[in-house]
């Protein structure tokens, strides 16, 4: 029983972080139609921006609002300059792909500048490293603040989409693009606000990963590659498909890894090779 | 309350429209008729700035609107449904209808202006919460012109609106735009369906290969020879 518990709680934490740099990445994708490899690093950015101001004094919960404006700017920037200029010439449908490899450079260039900056060892902090007994499992706290975050964070971004005027713009753009630029979206503008995002959401689960993880300068990748396994499952472009597909999958690894840690990923490429014989649509997809 | 002068599109090389020019009243309806690939879609493109025009004025209202980028026409007072609606199918019919209010000024009269869309077409209020891709040809026709009507234009451009719907259902939009033009509302209507369109059209123009090939009132245009026999088959 406690067991179980405890794989589950393992399982909703990873599950709540795969939800949200999944939805990060389907925002990027869905809308501005950029597969971004370099989704990790964003990750990557924003667990070392955390890890730096502990190294100052200030609590990785701070961090959570320090960190997200400038990756969002940083996210928007991007998108103006490089996407925006090369959506312009890009013909035909050659963008998504000449994206993809912009993606990949930008990949090379934000590790690298991140390990001239934070070197290539792993760093870690202490915080909250204090359990706590619930149901007769014993939890480490920061694990639990993490799950708390993870869940409001995902879940407080499936609203905004649903239910706000912006997120109801960024649905209908990635729907029919014109037609929502007929009802007055700025089409240019929330495809950059969409990667924006995208660069927000994964910094805020670099924070968090951070706070129970050690982290170093090359963890981007790995996160990128369950963030496409995500989508893929869920179904490309839909955003409640990435967010019950984090969870599925975040559930599986817990199970899986409690029983061998080494077949995590393994688990991971079976769901999606079975998945793409069975429904290649993905869960939710259309 | 729109006049179009001199208007030349075209794609790449291929020049589509020719020196074209017509107007259109307040509060009248006017229909733009002509056979597939005579330009009419394209016309209505270039009027909202989907696609770029390469010479011509076009004046709305008093202010010219050539280029204008087609996030603005909304808010110049101007709905324009494409062909086929152009739904966004995976949002709920309240949540289409509420795109059709997105500028930030037109944003706070959503609730008043559901209710007037809902008034107009009961059915929409029945499904508000179902997806629109889940409703009938007619039901989503008619939940384009509801969208368009959400913004309360002065100018509606409707393209095809009858296209692909059972007859029934065409008696019933067509008698929804007579019922825009009572309260005031000017529409150009883009249609195939010629006689119909002429029956409830006060004036319209004939596109033939990207020029103006004849316009006039619709009574006349009914008992000309050759509009009867080119696009009634009389």
């Amino acid at each position: 029983m406690t067991t179980l518990l405890n794989i589950i709680i393992g399982g909703l934490i990873m599950g709540g972080i795969y939800a949200i740099i999944s939805m990060g990445l389907s925002m990027q994708y869905g809308v501005a139609r950029i597969l971004n490899v370099s989704h990790g690093e964003f990750i990557m950015l924003g667990a070392f921006l955390t890890w730096t101001l502990s190294q100052a004094g200030i609590s990785p919960l701070l961090s959570l609002v320090i960190v997200s404006p400038p990756l969002f700017l940083i996210g928007f920037i991007i998108h103006r300059t490089a996407f925006k200029r090369l959506s312009s010439i890009s013909g035909g449908g050659a963008f998504e792909g000449n994206a993809m490899l912009v993606s990949f450079g930008l990949m090379f260039i934000l590790q690298n500048v991140a390990m001239i900056i934070w070197g290539s060892s792993p760093q870690g902090y202490q915080f909250l490293v204090k359990s706590v007994t619930l149901g007769g499992a014993t939890f480490a706290v920061n694990r639990l603040v993490v799950l708390l975050f993870a869940l409001v964070i995902s879940i407080g971004f499936y609203f905004f989409l649903s239910r706000s005027r912006i997120g109801k713009s960024i649905r209908a753009a990635s729907q029919d693009p014109i037609a929502a630029g007929l009802m007055g979206v700025k089409i240019n503008r929330v495809m950059a606000l969409c990667f924006a995002i995208g660069a927000l959401l994964a910094g805020l689960a670099g924070v968090l990963l951070s706070m129970i993880y050690q982290i170093n300068t090359a963890m981007g990748m790995s996160y990128t590659v369950i963030a496409i396994i995500v989508v893929v499952l869920g179904g490309l472009g839909s955003i409640p498909g990435s967010l019950i597909g984090g969870f599925i999958l975040g559930l599986v690894g817990s199970a899986v890894s409690y029983i061998e840690p080494s077949l995590q990923l393994v688990a991971y490429y079976v769901i999606i090779m079975l998945l793409l014989l069975v429904r290649p649509k993905g869960l939710l997809g259309r | 309350m729109l006049d179009i002068r001199n208007l030349n599109v075209s794609y790449g090389n291929v020049q589509v429209l020719w020196d074209v020019s017509l107007n259109v009243r307040k509060a009248e309806i006017v229909a733009l008729l002509g056979a597939n690939g005579a330009g009419k879609t394209t016309l209505l493109n270039a009027l909202t700035g989907v696609i770029p025009l390469r010479s011509g004025e076009v004046e709305f209202d008093g202010t010219r609107i050539d280029g204008i980028a087609n996030s603005d026409i909304m808010e110049r007072g101007i709905a324009y449904l494409p062909e086929g609606g152009r739904l966004f199918p995976e949002m709920t019919i309240q949540e289409n209808l509420e795109m059709g209010v997105y500028p930030r000024k037109l944003w706070g009269t959503r609730k008043a202006q559901l209710e007037r869309v809902y008034d107009t077409f009961p059915i929409l209020r029945e499904r508000k919460r179902q997806l629109a891709r889940t409703m009938s040809g007619g039901e989503q026709q008619m939940l384009a012109m509801g969208r368009g009507l959400m913004s309360n234009p002065k100018l509606c451009l409707f393209d095809e609106l009858s296209y692909g719907l059972a007859p029934i259902m065409v008696r019933e939009v067509f008698r929804i735009v007579t019922s825009l033009r009572e309260q005031g509302i000017t529409v150009l209507l883009v249609e195939q369906n010629a006689y119909q369109t002429l029956e409830i059209a006060d004036r319209a123009y004939v596109l033939e290969n990207g020029r103006v090939a004849l316009s006039g009132d619709s009574k006349e245009l009914l008992a000309n020879d050759y509009v009867r026999e080119a696009y009634l088959g009389l």
